[in-house]
């Protein structure tokens, strides 16, 4: 047992009053968690002390809130752990050292409706109905059932694993600059779809959402959803293969986020260090046709970096002609090599998850083989039924 | 007053699957829900759902296998349902989108699950309620036009019109404290089971048998209160569910001193052995002094292939790290066996009919009944898809034939001032909410549990009348509108207490040992006097016991041996 | 703490390109603390985790190959990029987790003589950040200091590659990651400023894509610390260093406010306190203006 201050941002809506805190003394186990922590302040000191919780094991999806500043289910952020996290913030800013109040706060980018209480439903759910979030199968379903890959099951297993608890939502920092990203759920959740053979309108889906200026390429890529989710989801890396696919289908975007991936990495493959200003040009004017006809957007952007790039000469950032000149950044010594690592690599584009391999074990694939045939062969349980 | 031809309490697996029963007939559905939909506990559900889906498989194999594992409790016209219409169920839900575990041939996939003859049963990872309530509920924003939603809506009781059927329910908007009555032609009850009444528990803070407790106070019969089923795995302490699917997947059980020990009581099924059977064994152990200081035994997944506990058992890989500091792939996780289910509830038929016209239960609240005495893994599922849909489609074509009855304003005021009552209690007049609570299920979990017997039944039935006054003057913190969480529990804890009454009152009854319910005092299964239904009706002088008979088709009552 | 630090140095794309007072200052730094840094001038882009997010087994060979050449000097290698650590940190994580994957990498690899092994000899990668904190030690730094930043006001922007996600950077084993520059600004005699934006997001992945959520990220952070009282920001990413000083004048238009805070990369902030000028650590180069900070450290000498 331990004793800990919890200091809890509290909101009562009715007393037209605003947010305030409160500090609350619990004494737990330091492996129980904040959950359990408020729980307690809860049951022994203030019955008013609203948080949404049921399960307590981090399956429901409920105790979303922010424990020292970082997003994420309550039930499963061990209190021990908390404390740690709170001295060590403290130290770094130069205050106090043991016995830091754990801070709790509730979920970011929503609205509070009363202390931990947010309102899920005008963010988190209205963004996750904008990604029709429901099977569109083509015609009328088979007799029995749709026969698909195995690996297509698992592979979207990581987005089925959401239980919709929004920490994603509340970490994410293009919805804070933001706030009509469609954001990290909502995009993992179409995921579910796109990766889904049974749904018939990937293409539709990607379309949409490459387009829309607050979709998959108003992603920051600043790795918080991944972080904050509970469950393995990593929502960022859903929008990576969103924009991958979207790039596999031929949708070409208005945002450039497109153009800006090929840029990229036509760059590497012709001179394998990047070329800031080519990257910039062929962002907004890819290719030949790209110079030829120009979009307005294009025309806009290129003029407005002409001020940045001004400054830039002037203080002498970029005098050299290969940093002015888009295309004459030299090339490796053995470019020849990067070439070949593309060639080979554009052979296979082999994508390897990690959430669904996991690492090496020590068991062969042999006694996998096995393992498996034994659960599910019903000759083998009808043996041990008889045996 | 909001209208609805059908209305459905509880947005569980059951729930959402009878409200979109009843939206395909074509009538006006709603929905409530106290918490969020998906936040429900049939996320919890892990292993797999049950069907005799493979062409070697047959619904008479699975009929039996849940027939046997109800230790003959179980009605058999309702068990032959569910297990003819599993196949199509398990279709349906695949054509919704469910990401089923699939073969080499890209075909459904099937584990092994306990108490069963074959591998039966479908599972997406270790996460089948979740992925299988979630697709749901993308059906409901699908439909949202056809069916209203009432998130976090809570409600307090029901309403019967003058001929005594079900018209309606009182409901509070917990966002902001207003009190509506809802009038609907139909209402099924499908709130889920009872098992915050025991602490520990594998169950979520919201199970806490509002439904039962609404159907009892409205006079419905309530059967098989004493069938109460405890989950072998779940962990010390904080109860949390260790699935079945892992004993599936080739887990052992061992005592302390490493010994394989369902060897003695099930030679042939070992560790899939019947839930009940295995939470006997693993209590014998403990209580014998073969288990270890906490107060557990062991399950080694070390023997699992790491590959197949990566793909598979995720959730407790999960679980073991993050709740209980344990790598379960290096080592045994300690265990013992947690209240997890409820087998009794409300009485009902095999349509979802109670015996009040108009109300209708489904689901872990409902008692048809398909488990009995007890309960097999991954049957739940299946029961609360099979009776949802079943509820739904019945509760629809009433609507469809009856006129609609207006609930009287009565019940709606009676709900305020009872809760203007509870709102109003002096600080420390009386005990804290979260005391009674506690106090509840620590008797019910010491005296009501595995291992029962007269003269623990009766002091535990005591403690709880005596729980029951004393809740009469518990007092609340929170007095205002907005999410008042305080009096949701106050309300909460009526209903607990009226499910522990019954509990204990059908345990005392039962003077034999059948399914979950072992008594020390009548050990042995007594089918000639006690191959019977207990059922239990509300009166002034609190539960009303009588009998009805347990249905038999096709299997005869035998020895029950794994 | 090792003795001598000698490590195969990845310097980045950026850093030889639009923010090259970052090459000059860490190669001065590397000088003053006696590092000796072997160039890996045949090495290629990270690939930013834009180009993973093309063709992942195209990312990973790509860093394959840069561990590849560290390896054959038989050194642990450094970059000064949080960016180049987030993307290398992702691809060798993926490398290491399988040998058969790896083997498919090092397939057209073994074509060219190289071949990325699996720990070899210890081999890591490491930020300057966190080479200078857990390999030379800030008692060593302190040591070194010749001027102590006395009386400047530093606030610390991480970027995001190098503090997420967590279970990828080596969190488990240096759990105070997330902390070194506060504890360098400290060690090197400066002032912490604690503001909100400290981990966030500058903005810089979708400065081409979505250019106002892009600069309002920017323009935010820099003007709460500028609202927390900081003379200057210390970053050890040049990406970051673009969004927050390159395009500064075009964030403060975003956010409608004036800013003009000095954004040091982490190597100058060294190099001043190891007694270097500003201009030999080229921060007459940055956009916005460095004056401020040199007029705070006048009058503190050398």
């Amino acid at each position: 047992m331990a004793d800990y201050t919890i200091k809890v941002r509290r909101f009562q809506p009715e007393s037209g009053e605003g947010p305030y805190w409160e500090e609350f003394n619990v004494d737990l186990d330091p492996s129980l968690s904040v959950l359990d922590g408020l729980l307690q302040a809860k049951d022994r000191d203030d019955g008013s002390l609203a948080v949404r919780c049921s399960c307590r094991a981090a399956i429901c999806g409920s105790c979303g809130m922010k424990i020292n500043g970082q997003s994420g289910l309550g039930c499963k952020t061990q209190i021990g752990e908390a404390q740690e996290l709170a001295d060590k913030q403290a130290s770094a800013a130069g205050e106090g050292g043991n016995g830091t109040p754990i801070v709790i706060e509730p979920m970011g980018n929503m609205p509070v409706i009363k202390d931990l209480i947010t309102d899920m439903e005008s963010t988190h759910w209205t963004k996750i109905r904008r990604v029709t979030p429901w099977l569109l199968p083509h015609g009328e379903p088979p007799e029995r059932e749709y026969v698909v890959e195995p690996e297509s099951m698992i592979d979207i297993t990581q987005s089925m694993a959401c239980i919709q608890c929004g920490a994603c939502v509340s970490s994410c920092l293009s919805m804070e600059a933001d706030p009509g990203f469609i954001g990290p759920a909502a995009l993992a959740k179409a995921y579910r779809f796109v990766g889904d053979p049974r749904d018939a309108e990937t293409k539709e889906r990607l379309h949409d959402l490459a387009h829309d200026p607050h979709g998959i390429y108003d992603c920051t890529h600043c790795f918080s959803c991944i972080d904050a989710c509970p469950k393995g989801v990593a929502p960022m890396d859903q929008i990576m293969r969103l924009r991958r696919k979207a790039g596999e289908e031929g949708i070409d975007d208005p945002n450039s986020g497109h153009d800006h991936e090929i840029a990229f990495v036509k760059i590497i493959e012709k001179k394998g260090t990047l070329d800031e200003s080519l990257l910039l040009q062929e962002s907004f004017a890819p290719g030949f046709k790209g110079k030829l006809k120009p979009s307005k957007r294009a025309i806009r952007e290129m003029l407005g970096s002409i001020p940045t790039a001004i400054r830039g000469i002037k203080t002498g950032k970029m005098r050299s002609l290969h940093k002015l000149i888009p295309g004459v950044h030299p090339k490796l010594p053995d470019q020849d090599d990067v070439k070949a690592i593309y060639a080979h690599a554009e052979e296979h584009s082999e994508e390897f998850n990690l959430y669904i391999k996991g690492e090496e074990g020590e068991l062969a694939e042999e006694n996998v083989e096995k393992g498996i045939e034994r659960s599910t062969d019903p000759d083998t349980a009808q043996e041990v039924k008889n045996g | 007053m909001p209208s609805h031809d059908v209305l459905v309490i509880g947005a569980g697996l059951a729930g959402q699957r009878a409200a979109l029963a009843a939206a395909e007939e074509g009538v006006s559905v709603g929905i409530i829900s106290k918490v969020h939909p998906v936040r429900s506990h049939s996320n919890a559900a892990q292993g797999g759902i049950n069907a005799a889906l493979n062409p070697g498989d047959s619904w008479e194999s699975h009929a039996f296998d849940t027939i046997k594992g109800s230790d003959y409790l179980g009605d058999q016209d309702a068990v032959e349902i569910m297990t003819r219409e599993a196949p199509e169920e398990i279709l349906h839900l695949e054509h919704l989108g469910v990401t089923f575990h699939r073969n080499e041939e890209g075909k459904l996939g099937t584990r092994a699950f306990g108490g069963a003859s074959a591998a039966r049963t479908y599972y997406v990872a270790d996460i089948t309620g979740q992925a299988i309530m979630h697709v749901l509920y993308e059906q409901l924003m699908k439909y949202s036009e056809q069916i209203a939603r009432y998130e976090e809506w809570f409600c307090s009781s029901l309403a019967l019109d003058e001929s005594g059927e079900c018209c309606g329910v009182v409901t509070r908007n917990v966002a902001d404290g207003t009190m509506e009555l809802f009038q609907a032609k139909s209402v099924i009850l499908c709130t889920g089971g009872n098992g915050q009444v025991w602490q520990p528990t594998t169950n979520a803070l919201i199970c806490t048998g509002d439904g039962i407790a609404m159907a009892y106070r409205a006079g419905a019969k309530l059967m098989d209160m004493e069938m109460i089923q405890y989950h072998p795995t779940t962990l010390a302490g904080k109860g949390f569910l260790i699935t079945e699917g892992a004993r599936g997947e080739g887990a052992h059980l061992l005592n302390a001193k490493g010994e394989r020990f369902m060897e003695k009581y099930a030679p042939n099924k070992m560790e899939l052995a019947s839930r009940d059977v295995v939470s006997r064994a693993e209590q014998t152990e403990i209580n014998e002094g073969r288990g270890f200081p906490d107060g557990t035994v062991a399950l080694d997944i070390t023997v699992v292939p790491k590959k197949r506990v990566h793909e598979a058992l995720r959730e407790i890989v999960l679980v073991g790290r993050d709740f209980a500091g344990v790598d379960i792939t290096r080592e045994p996780i300690h265990i013992k066996p947690g209240n997890h289910y409820t087998m009794g509830g409300v009485k009902t038929d095999v349509d979802g009919r109670t015996d009040i016209p108009g109300l209708y239960s489904a689901g872990e609240t409902a008692c048809v009944s398909v488990h009995g005495g007890n309960r097999l893994g991954a049957n739940s599922l299946l029961d609360t898809l099979i009776f949802g849909k079943r509820s739904g489609r019945d509760a629809a074509a009433r609507a469809k034939r009856i006129d609609a009855s207006r609930p009287s304003k009565k019940v709606l005021e009676d709900e305020e001032q009872l809760i203007a009552d509870i709102v109003s209690r002096e600080k420390g007049s009386g005990r804290r909410i979260s005391e009674i609570k506690r106090e509840l299920g620590q008797t019910m979990d010491s005296k009501v549990a595995v291992f029962r017997d007269e003269a623990g039944i009766t002091e535990a039935l005591e403690t709880v009348r005596r729980l029951k006054e004393e809740a009469k003057t518990a007092y609340i913190d929170d007095h205002g509108s907005v999410f008042n969480q305080d009096l949701i529990a106050a309300i909460e804890l009526g209903y607990m207490l009226d499910n522990a009454e019954c509990t204990c009152v059908a345990a005392l009854e039962r003077k034999e040992s059948r399914g979950a319910q072992y008594r020390t005092d009548y050990p042995e299964r007594n089918d000639e006097e006690w191959l019977k239904h207990i059922d239990l009706e509300q009166t002034d002088d609190g539960p009303q016991l009588s009998y009805s008979e347990v249905t038999i088709t096709q299997w005869e009552p035998q020895e029950r041996t794994y | 703490m090792a003795e001598n630090i000698k490590v195969a140095y990845w310097p980045g794309c950026v850093s030889r390109g639009f923010t090259p007072e970052l090459h000059g200052s860490m190669a001065l730094v590397a000088e003053k603390l006696g590092w000796e840094l072997v160039e890996l001038d045949r090495a290629n882009c990270c690939g930013a985790g834009v180009i993973a997010e093309h063709n992942q087994e195209l990312a990973d060979t790509l860093n394959a190959r840069t561990f590849a050449l560290a390896q054959q000097t038989g050194l642990s290698m450094m970059n000064i990029c949080s960016t180049c650590q987030g993307a290398q940190s992702e691809c060798q994580q993926r490398l290491d987790a399988d040998s058969a994957y790896r083997a498919h990498i090092n397939e057209v690899l073994s074509g060219q003589g190289l071949s990325y092994e699996k720990d070899k000899g210890g081999f890591t990668n490491k930020n300057f950040l966190w080479l200078l904190v857990e390999d030379y030690g800030l008692d060593r730094l302190r040591e070194q200091v010749v001027r102590p930043l006395s009386g400047l006001r530093v606030g610390p922007f991480y970027g995001c590659y190098i503090v997420r996600p967590k279970e990828r950077l080596g969190y488990g084993d240096y759990p105070d990651r997330d902390i070194y520059l506060e504890k360098v600004i400290e060690a090197l005699g400066g002032e912490v400023v604690e503001y909100d934006g400290a981990r966030k997001c500058c903005g810089f992945p979708v400065i081409t894509m979505a250019r106002e959520t892009s600069l309002r990220q920017a323009g935010t952070h820099v003007g709460d610390a500028i609202d927390a009282g900081a003379d200057c920001l210390v970053t050890p990413c040049p990406l970051c260093h673009l969004n927050l000083d390159m395009q500064q004048p075009e964030a403060a238009k975003v956010v409608n406010r004036d800013l003009g805070l000095a954004v040091l990369h982490l190597p100058q902030l060294v190099g001043l306190a190891l007694g270097a000028e500003p201009k030999e650590l080229g921060m007459a180069k940055h956009i916005a203006s460095t004056k401020w900070v040199e007029e705070r450290l006048t009058g503190v000498a050398a």
